[in-house]
């Protein structure tokens, strides 16, 4: 048996962890694990998505009614300025890895105002749908016949913008912890964590991709 | 889209393409929504929806970048999602009809 001397561990770059080789490693362990934080946020909304898809199988009037009570307006202004929100992600990703911090920021800061124009039109919209009676609960009136499916769709409807208003509002946040630190240039691997955070936001924008048809266009010609 | 020599430009092409690709998916799926199509439209809808999801996921959040694991850790959560829902369809067959 040979004796096999023990290694001195090698000094790490700054802003690698303790069980990482290097900065590379450390990086695709970060990335895999916001993956799989967003596999069990498929699951999360995966669920809500298969509620509404078996109820909607079973009272399709009822949803077709229930949608076309949704403001297709706002619905769709407000798909687009996400999708956007998404486009200016992508760039700051892009900007951090330049390592072109100002520009990073701006734009970290641009997808963050744009959810906030985001939450501000969902909120409105809320608010006409209290006005319009569409809101369980609180204040739910529609025509008898259905009435109980479109109770169905509206509760669907606030549970699923309402968790992902959430998340996006989470979203806003992480957007603008990292425009300060990009502004300010804190931390050794900030392109990575701002890459990771819009992984995060990416996702947000891809469950409200799904939503946006099933809440605003069941039936509307 | 800038001269040779200079920084590498901040907007690339790929990805300004990608965003309007992605509002020109959205004015088809509006604007398809209101043509009668019949069962058709929800399909349109669907297919657009699920058009502009893959343009985020391989554009903007390069799966095809990341490395084996992470396609694979993607691909998990559809496959546990697709097993959720398979299941849950049995029981709801089996016991509603």
């Amino acid at each position: 048996m040979s004796t096999t001397a023990v290694a001195p561990a090698p000094a790490r770059a700054p802003g690698v962890a303790e069980p990482f080789r290097d900065a590379a490693q450390q990086a695709d362990a970060a990335t895999l694990g916001m993956w799989l934080f967003l596999a069990t946020e498929m699951l999360f909304f995966g669920v809500l998505f298969f509620v509404y898809a078996l109820a909607r199988s079973r009272l399709p009037e009822a949803f077709a009614a229930a949608s076309r009570q949704t403001s297709v307006l706002l619905g769709t202004t407000n798909t687009a300025v996400l999708l956007t929100s998404s486009f200016t992600m992508a760039t700051a990703v892009r900007a951090a890895q330049l390592r072109r911090h100002g520009a990073a920021a701006l734009l970290l800061l641009v997808t963050a105002v744009l959810g906030i124009a985001f939450a501000g039109i969902k909120l409105t919209e809320y608010g006409l749908d209290y006005r319009h009676h569409l809101v369980p609960v609180l204040d739910f009136a529609f025509d008898p016949r259905l009435a109980r499916g479109a109770l169905a769709f509206f509760w669907l409807y606030f549970t699923t913008t309402g968790l992902h208003l959430v998340h996006l509002t989470v979203g806003v946040g992480i957007a603008l912890a990292f425009a300060w630190r990009e502004w300010r240039r804190r931390g050794a691997r900030l392109h990575e964590q701002v890459e990771i955070a819009g992984l995060y936001w990416h996702f947000v924008d891809l469950v409200w991709i799904f939503l946006y048809p099933c809440l605003y266009l069941v039936q509307r010609a | 889209m800038s001269p040779p020599g200079s920084d590498p430009p901040l907007l690339l092409r790929r990805e300004v393409l990608t965003w309007l690709a992605l509002m020109a998916l959205l004015a088809l799926t509006a604007g398809s929504a209101f043509v009668p199509m019949g069962m058709l439209n929800l399909v349109v809808n669907l297919a657009i929806a699920l058009a502009k999801a893959l343009l985020v996921v391989f554009m903007f959040m390069h799966v095809r970048r990341g490395t084996p694991m992470i396609r694979v850790f993607a691909l998990a959560g559809l496959m546990w999602l697709a097993l959720l829902a398979g299941l849950s369809c049995t029981d709801f067959a089996v016991r509603f009809g």
